[in-house]
C-alpha cells in the first residue's frame, strides 16, 4: 500500500532521510521509533506530500506520489493524517470542521458528510461537542476530532504524526484508546511516536530510525526483547528505563 | 466663528460630500480587491507573480500619493486619450491604497500557522479551497485592525482630489472659501464633514474586530 524504494531527502546540505525502503500492506500497522531528528516526521509526511523527496520512488495506493503527473489533491483523499498539534480549524465548529473536507473534496451532500461526522464523533466518544468550537476542547479532544475529522473522509491509510506529543499525560490515553480501536478494525496504520507501550501492543511492525536511515525493523515483541542494532539497544535502554 | 457659514454654505458642502463619499466608496471597494489581488500574487508558488507583487507593492507604496494620481491624470494625455480629475483620482486613490492593503493581508495570511494550511491540503483540499475555507478566515481577524487604518487613510487622502479638480469636499471648500474669505472657519467645517465618516467607521471596524474575537 505505501512503498518507498530508495528514497533520499536533502534540506540544502542536510541529508534528511538516506535509503529508505519501507512497505507497508493494507491492514497493517507500522510504528516509527527513534530520537528526535531522526527524520521520523519527514518521512511520514513524503507519503502524502507535504514533503517532497529528492530521489528515488514513492509508491501510496498505487500512484507515484512525487510524479508531477499525479494528481495529489485525488491521491490525498485517501490518505488521512493526524498532527502533533492537532491542526483543527480555531474558527469552525467542531462538526464543521469535521464536514468541509468531504463536502468540498469528495461532493457529498451537507446533511450526509453531518451524518457521517456525528457518527466518528460517536464513535471517538465526544458526540456532544459537534457544536462546540476548538478552543472549548480539551487537548485530548482535540485530538480525537482530529481522528475523526481524518476518518471522515474515509481513507485507505490514516498517517499519526506524535499524535500524543503535545498532550497532557492523562489526555494520552483516551487518544491511544481511539487508535487502538482503529488499528483492531484493520484500517493500515503509521504511527509516529514515542509511546512504546502502544508500539508493543498494538504493532505489526516496529520501525527505528536513528540519523535519516531505517537501523531497524522488527515485530514488537522481537523488537523490544531483542533489539539486533547497538543503536536500537542504546535508544532503548534510554526510553525504557524511566 | 460663523457657523452661517455652514448653514449658508450648506448645499456647496454637501456636494463636495457626496464627491468625497463616492470615491472613497469606490476606492475602498477597488482597493480592497486589488490589495487582495496582490496579496496573493505575493505569497503565491509561482515565482513570476510574486516578483510582480513585490515590485508592485515596493514600488506604489514608496512614492507620494500625489505622483500616482497625477500617472493617472497626465498619463492618458500622453497616449492621446484622457480621464477626468474625479476618475484619474479615484483610480489613483485606489491604487495607491491597495499597496498598503496587500502588505496588511499578507501579513495577516503569514500570521495564520503553517499546520493550517497542512491539514487543509492533507485533507484533499485545493490551495483555492484552502485559502478560501481555512486561511483567509482567520487572517481577516488579524487584518482588520490595519485594514481599519488604511481605510481610514483612504478616506482622509481622498482630498488629494482636490488637486486635479476631483470634485470632492476639499475642492468645494476652496470654493466656499474663495466666497466668504473666512479661511479658518470654512475648513474648520470641512473636518466635521470628515469625522462624519471617519469616526463611524473607525467605531465599526472596533466592534467587528470584538465580535469575530468574541466568536472563537
Amino acid at each position: 500500500m505505501i512503498d518507498f524504494q530508495q528514497v533520499d531527502k536533502h534540506y540544502g546540505h542536510f541529508h534528511v532521510l538516506k535509503d529508505i525502503n519501507l512497505h507497508v500492506e493494507e491492514g497493517e500497522v507500522v510504528v516509527v521509533v527513534g530520537p528526535s531528528g531522526s527524520g521520523k516526521s519527514t518521512m511520514l509526511r513524503c507519503i502524502n506530500r507535504l514533503e517532497t523527496i529528492t530521489r528515488g520512488q514513492l509508491t501510496v495506493n498505487g500512484v507515484s506520489i512525487n510524479d508531477k503527473k499525479t494528481d495529489i489533491n485525488k491521491a490525498r483523499r485517501d490518505i488521512g493524517m493526524v498532527f502533533q498539534h492537532f491542526n483543527l480549524y480555531p474558527h469552525k465548529k467542531v462538526i464543521d470542521n469535521i464536514t468541509l473536507a468531504p463536502v468540498k473534496v469528495l461532493g457529498v451532500s451537507r446533511a450526509e458528510a453531518e451524518k457521517t461526522a456525528m457518527y466518528y464523533l460517536e464513535k471517538v466518544g465526544i458526540a456532544g461537542k459537534a457544536q462546540a468550537y476548538p478552543s472549548q476542547l480539551s487537548g485530548g479532544q482535540q485530538q480525537r476530532v482530529a481522528i475523526a475529522r481524518g476518518l471522515a473522509m474515509k481513507p485507505k491509510i490514516m498517517l499519526f504524526d506524535e499524535p500524543t506529543s503535545a498532550l497532557d499525560p492523562e489526555m494520552v490515553g483516551e487518544v491511544l484508546d481511539v487508535m487502538r480501536t482503529l488499528a483492531k478494525e484493520g484500517m493500515t496504520m503509521v504511527v509516529v511516536t514515542h509511546e512504546m507501550g502502544f508500539a508493543r501492543e498494538v504493532a505489526d511492525r516496529v520501525i527505528f530510525m536513528d540519523q535519516g536511515q531505517i537501523v531497524e525493523e522488527a515485530a514488537p515483541a522481537e523488537f523490544f526483547a531483542n533489539p539486533r542494532e547497538e543503536r536500537t539497544r542504546t535508544f532503548l535502554s534510554r526510553v525504557l528505563s524511566h | 466663528m460663523q457657523f452661517s457659514i455652514l448653514t449658508d454654505y450648506f448645499g456647496t458642502y454637501m456636494e463636495g460630500f457626496r464627491g468625497t463619499v463616492l470615491s472613497s466608496l469606490l476606492a475602498l471597494v477597488g482597493s480592497f480587491l486589488l490589495g487582495t489581488l496582490i496579496a496573493v500574487f505575493r505569497i503565491s508558488a509561482v515565482r513570476a507573480l510574486r516578483w510582480f507583487g513585490t515590485g508592485y507593492t515596493e514600488f506604489i507604496r514608496n512614492i507620494p500619493l500625489l505622483l500616482v494620481v497625477y500617472i493617472f491624470y497626465y498619463g492618458p494625455s500622453a497616449f492621446g486619450s484622457s480621464l477626468d480629475g474625479f476618475t484619474a483620482g479615484t483610480i489613483g486613490l485606489a491604487v495607491y491604497t491597495s499597496a498598503f492593503i496587500a502588505e496588511a493581508i499578507r501579513a495577516g495570511i503569514a500570521a495564520v500557522p503553517k499546520g493550517q494550511t497542512e491539514a487543509a491540503r492533507s485533507s484533499g483540499l485545493t490551495y483555492v479551497q484552502t485559502m478560501t475555507h481555512v486561511v483567509l478566515p482567520q487572517a481577516i481577524k488579524l487584518v482588520i485592525p490595519p485594514l481599519g487604518n488604511q481605510f481610514i487613510n483612504l478616506i482622509k487622502n481622498s482630498s488629494v482630489l482636490t488637486i486635479v479638480a476631483g470634485l470632492d469636499l476639499m475642492y468645494f471648500a476652496d470654493i466656499v472659501n474663495s466666497d466668504t474669505f473666512r479661511t479658518f472657519d470654512t475648513y474648520v467645517f470641512v473636518a466635521l464633514f470628515y469625522l462624519v465618516l471617519t469616526l463611524p467607521l473607525s467605531y465599526g471596524m472596533r466592534v467587528w474586530e470584538r465580535r469575530l474575537q468574541r466568536k472563537y
